[in-house]
Parts: C-alpha cells; sequence; structure tokens
C-alpha cells in the first residue's frame, strides 16, 4: 500500500486564480489537471444568509461548482441530487443564465441553502459587482464570476417578488437583502 | 525491494490525490461520480496519469524494482 494521501489544493485562492503548484518530487510527475470536460455544464453558486450577509460557498470553497451534463440528464434534477448528496437538501434550486465558457455551454445555478449545512465548507460574503453586458448584436468577450453571481441574485430578486413559491420558501432575512438588487429574468450571458 | 511508483491526479476543483495507481483511479473515480457528475472509466483514469500532459512518465527514481 502507497502513501495515499487526498485533500485540496493548500490554497483556495491559489485554485481560484488558476496558479499551479508545484510539483512534489515523491510522485511519477506532474499531477494531471482533471476537468469536466462535457458539452453542457452546470454551474452551482452555494448561496447561505449568515444573519447579516450573503455568503458563497461550496464543497471546494466559493469557486464555481461545476458539474457535468448527460446528454439525457436534466439539468435541474443533476444540481438538486449532487447538491443534496454533498452538502444536503437544498432550499432553492434555479438556473439562472446560460453562456458560452470552457468550450461548452455553461448553465449557472444559485442554489439556497440553509446556514447548518454550511459546516466547515469555505465560505466568502458576496460583494456587489458590475454585470457584463452584451453588444447589441454580440456576446461580451469576457464574463467575470463575479458579474454571474450578481446576476443570479438579480434573477432570484425577480423571482422573489413573480414567484409564490421562491418567495414562501427564502428563508427569513432574504428578501430584504434581495430588495436591494434590481430583479432580472434569466438571460444570457455571453 | 524498491518503493511503490506513486502516481497523482489534480482536479480543477482544487481536490488532489496521490498514491498507488490503484488508489489514485479509485478515489478520481469516486471524487469525479460524487462531486461533478463524472463517470468515468478506469481506462479513462489510467490513461490520463500515465500520459499527463506535460507528456511526463513515471521517474525511474520511483519505480518498483
Amino acid at each position: 500500500m502507497g502513501d495515499r494521501t487526498v485533500g485540496h489544493a493548500p490554497s483556495l485562492r491559489e485554485s481560484i486564480v488558476g496558479i499551479r503548484h508545484e510539483y512534489h518530487g515523491v510522485v511519477s510527475g506532474p499531477p494531471v489537471e482533471w476537468d469536466v470536460d462535457s458539452p453542457v455544464q452546470a454551474e452551482v453558486f452555494v448561496v447561505w444568509f449568515d444573519g447579516e450577509r450573503l455568503q458563497l460557498t461550496g464543497p471546494d470553497g466559493p469557486q464555481p461548482w461545476i458539474l457535468q451534463l448527460g446528454a439525457v440528464e436534466h439539468p435541474v434534477e443533476v444540481v438538486d441530487r449532487i447538491v443534496r448528496d454533498v452538502v444536503g437538501p437544498p432550499i432553492l434550486v434555479h438556473s439562472t443564465s446560460w453562456r458560452r465558457d470552457r468550450d461548452a455551454v455553461i448553465l449557472s445555478f444559485v442554489v439556497v441553502i440553509d446556514r447548518e449545512l454550511v459546516g466547515g465548507m469555505a465560505s466568502v460574503p458576496i460583494a456587489r459587482a458590475e454585470l457584463t453586458r452584451s453588444e447589441a448584436t454580440a456576446a461580451p468577450r469576457a464574463i467575470a464570476t463575479s458579474a454571474v453571481v450578481e446576476h443570479g441574485l438579480r434573477h432570484l430578486a425577480w423571482l422573489a417578488q413573480d414567484d409564490p413559491v421562491v418567495a414562501a420558501e427564502l428563508p427569513a432575512g432574504w428578501r430584504p437583502l434581495l430588495a436591494e438588487y434590481v430583479p432580472e429574468p434569466f438571460r444570457n450571458l455571453g | 525491494m524498491g518503493a511503490e511508483t506513486q502516481f497523482s491526479n489534480r482536479c480543477a476543483c482544487g481536490w488532489e490525490i496521490s498514491g498507488s495507481e490503484e488508489e489514485v483511479v479509485d478515489a478520481t473515480i469516486d471524487h469525479g461520480r460524487r462531486i461533478h457528475n463524472m463517470e468515468a472509466t478506469r481506462e479513462q483514469v489510467l490513461a490520463a496519469i500515465h500520459h499527463p500532459a506535460t507528456g511526463a512518465e513515471p521517474s525511474s527514481e520511483t519505480k518498483a524494482g
């Protein structure tokens, strides 16, 4: 039996910004970069309310959580199942936008969870961000993750006003926070 | 008796695994399935860890023997 080690890269920030880690000499070579590569992918933003602010989290911290979507799988069912298995039962699962990225079509989801499910998952407060707007006949060339989250919360703000199920399910404290966002429906971000 | 060759794999999400070939393959398949809804075969993982993008082969210093 070898000396098995498993875990996450030492720095979450480095993972988020894409800095590659040094090769460790005891292994056979530079670590393989393993990644989701399906033509349609889900990008999940797990959001919770800490009593004052909305926080972004996930099993790998606040970075976008990427899921593979098979040809015959329903995206919402996949996101609900994986979140339920890994994090716990979500309160809301909503697709909020789509865009072209990572050589795939990316469906972005905002998933609302109860604060009791956060456990040891790293979180960061969600800051307001500028949206990336399309040109008249072309998609924007680059879209920051913060802009995707901003639009996701604007979409949730719209649902909180328009969808009685969402309005009923949102935990206490969410609606006043979402009221600060400009409501927007689902849309193409690029 | 030489040391067993060690392999490693890293997911783009930051998760890492190091260990024997079998451990790395099993853990990678489990991580992909549970966290990313990926269904990778043993052959796919083996191909990746034996032929990483850099083209590096297992070091002779770490091969058994």
